[in-house]
């Protein structure tokens, strides 16, 4: 497959993409049912959908694919529009392309199937991947949906995993507190924070009292975004999880507490500290930025982007395998290849 | 009054209430009564109950009833410091065997007496032993696990229960099983004396693999005890499984194969009911296990599973309410434990933390 020919088959499904944004209202209750967004949410998730990426962008995305004669694609469900990107990638990769969208999250994938009208790609049911003709898998998910792929896939069939991950905020000394919180809700907002760019641990620079104050303007910041982007629904057990956050968190530090959102102030970023999804951060004052990587260390495996006032700042101090953008645009990162870095070649 | 006098008072209320229950008295004070004086010292001398209080809005002066004081989540042993008094004060420290990035549980004691008490008083009605008994730890010596609470258990039942011997009475050094000293110890028992075998389940589980099916009996009216679960150090057997197991291993009946129930974050312990040891779980009259909803923390009807909080009155100096995510249900006489709480799965790709927790665990 050469290059041209793949760049061309990522701009259709960018264009199909496109398409599919502007007849998104008929979209939305269904993705709002599925999801667990509310139709709101659905709507401002729907502007993370890369309509208008850079043809650098797409070239970069295209050229980095590892070819494959047939690409199979297993998604997970939540971040809705992730289709795309994962169609893209897929495509790049390969003349032909099955895709098994979520049971909890089918709409977007087939929809954007049929808009783009490729006919190298599929949108297929079987979930046993062992039945499937493809000589390469990118699949997306929980650690055990990676491994029961893995073990179930026929020999010689690559499999790249795309595991779970978070984003992480970096609020440095010389930020307005106030724009950056307004910046980080917006991050926060989007797909209810279940997505592995969205950030639940916030770093913040310049001592306790700077962090405190930062956990006022979050809070407010994030009242003001449930009226307009109301929180979806959470499941019995993710209320149950954010309740336990809550109360140890309750005991353990200073805890901005709402309905629907909960910001607490910690003395450090801990696995045991880790805020559940749902519009939960988790605020932890540094003196310096020197302690940032220290602060984050415990997290590192896990973390995929990072949102900073200074992302010139912090590029210079963190993982090449971090994305790392502005505060506010966490999860708009360019058409230029996979969202997670850590992994290789998908 | 001061806070260490006041803790001195509450410690030994507590302690009256163990005495009672091994003299077969009835209790010298309500339940209720020694619970809320307890949450009301807590609540004044550990600053973490502010917010806990407030996050409720609850007056912590105006509880009138247990169910009312908040309880502190498991994992805020992790995040904060869940002690009434300075580190000058600290005589006993457990940690949680916890994850490897440093969130390991503390539970700080001022006065290890009580929970030793508590401890050798409700373990020895549990198993019913009347005679001093050879004690034999499939675990690791207090000096190789100086901060685990289960280890200070077993060395306090070696204590409490044991013959005077100068036999090493721990099996598991570098952590791995002395298979031959503890053969050679078994088989060099009369039977005259009964033996009191401890383990965690994963620890035996190891030990049945080593012995391959190789017999070792023990003298009549003996006791084999196992806790906790395998955490993944081990490959998975079902408790009754387990219990068939080990009665086979060790040549006695399977009820003489109790489980015990405890964790880091409490001073009492709980234990399989006699008779049929059908995995339901019994209170000493100085703690309690209330199913409770896990969004409402409001106590489930009766038989319905709900998680745990425990209500322990030998908790003085930490938290007497804990609530754990271990799903259980009253069932006669006592509780049935069913398990830990599933955690939330995750939907997207952000990571649920339940996923990290368990690529975190040893």
């Amino acid at each position: 497959v050469n290059v041209e020919a793949r760049i061309s088959a990522v701009w259709n499904l960018v264009h199909a993409a496109r398409a599919l944004y502007e007849r998104r209202a008929s979209y939305i209750s269904e993705i709002a049912f599925t999801t667990g967004l509310s139709p709101e949410g659905v709507d401002w998730g729907f502007g993370c959908l890369e309509c208008d990426p850079s043809a650098e962008a797409v070239e970069t995305l295209a050229s980095s694919a590892e070819t494959a004669s047939h690409v199979h694609v297993i998604l997970s469900a939540g971040v809705f529009v992730a289709s795309l990107r994962a169609l893209a990638l897929a495509r790049a990769a390969a003349p032909c392309v099955t895709i098994r969208p979520s049971s909890r999250d089918p709409w977007l994938t087939r929809a954007l199937v049929e808009m783009a009208g490729d006919r190298a790609i599929r949108v297929i049911g079987d979930r046993d991947i062992s039945r499937i003709d493809a000589d390469c898998v990118h699949v997306y998910g929980r650690r055990e949906t990676i491994a029961v792929v893995q073990a179930r896939a026929r020999p010689g069939m690559r499999v790249h995993p795309h595991g779970p991950g978070l984003g992480a905020g970096i609020v440095t000394a010389s930020a307005s507190l106030e724009l950056a919180a307004r910046a980080l809700a917006a991050d926060i907002v989007t797909f209810d924070q279940r997505g592995c760019l969205s950030p639940r641990v916030v770093l913040i620079e310049g001592g306790g009292l700077r962090a405190e104050a930062f956990g006022a303007d979050l809070h407010r910041e994030l009242d003001a975004w449930e009226a307009r982007i109301p929180r979806g629904r959470l499941s019995s057990d993710e209320m149950e999880q954010a309740r336990r956050w809550t109360d140890a968190l309750c005991f353990g530090g200073r805890v901005w507490l709402a309905a629907r959102h909960a910001i607490a102030l910690g003395s450090s970023a801990t696995t045991a500290s880790l805020p559940p999804a749902g519009r939960h951060v988790l605020l932890v004052s540094i003196a310096s930025m020197k302690q940032a990587d220290e602060a984050l260390a415990p997290l590192s495996h896990y973390l995929t982007a990072i949102g900073s006032d200074d992302p010139e700042g912090v590029r210079a101090v963190v993982s090449r395998q971090v994305r790392v953008s502005a505060l506010g645009q966490m999860q708009r990162p360019p058409l230029d290849g996979p969202v997670d870095r850590r992994t290789k070649n998908i | 009054m001061s806070a260490l006098a006041e803790s001195e008072s509450l410690h030994a209320r507590t302690r009256a209430m163990v005495r009672a229950f091994e003299q077969g008295l009835s209790c010298p004070e309500s339940f209720e009564t020694l619970a809320l004086d307890i949450a009301r010292f807590q609540s004044r001398h550990i600053a973490g109950y502010a917010g806990l209080y407030a996050a409720r809005g609850i007056d912590p002066r105006s509880t009138t009833r247990t169910i009312e004081v908040p309880a502190v989540p498991t994992d805020a042993f992790k995040l904060a410091r869940v002690f009434a008094f300075g580190d000058d004060q600290v005589t006993a420290l457990f940690r949680t065997s916890g994850t490897t990035v440093g969130a390991r549980g503390t539970h700080r004691f001022r006065d290890v007496g009580t929970y030793e008490a508590a401890s050798l008083a409700f373990g020895r009605s549990a198993l019913g032993l009347g005679a001093p008994a050879v004690t034999l730890v499939i675990g690791p010596p207090p000096e190789e696990a100086f901060d685990s609470s289960l280890t200070h258990m077993w060395s306090t039942f070696v204590r409490g229960f044991g013959l005077f011997d100068d036999s090493d009475p721990y099996f598991v050094r570098n952590g791995a099983i002395d298979l031959r000293r503890l053969k050679s110890r078994i088989r060099s028992l009369t039977g005259r004396v009964s033996a009191l075998v401890l383990g965690t389940s994963f620890a035996f589980v190891h030990l049945l693999d080593e012995l391959g099916g190789v017999a070792l009996p023990l003298p009549r009216g003996s006791r084999v005890v196992h806790t906790g679960g395998f955490k993944g150090r081990s490959r998975e057997i079902s408790p009754s499984k387990l219990r068939r197991a080990l009665a086979q291993a060790f040549g006695v009946d399977e009820p003489q194969i109790v489980r015990e129930y405890g964790m880091t974050e409490l001073s009492s312990q709980f234990w399989e009911s006699d008779g049929p040891r059908d995995g339901v779980y019994v209170e000493p009259p100085w703690a309690r296990v209330v199913p409770v909803d896990p969004q409402s923390l409001l106590p489930v009807s009766d038989g319905d599973v709900g998680i745990a909080r425990i209500e322990d009155l030998a908790n003085v100096d930490s938290a007497f309410a804990v609530v754990a995510p271990d799903m259980v249900r009253r069932a006669g006489r006592g509780f049935e434990l069913l398990g830990r709480a599933r955690g939330a799965a995750a939907r997207g790709c952000s990571i649920a933390i339940d996923e990290i927790l368990a690529s975190d665990r040893p």
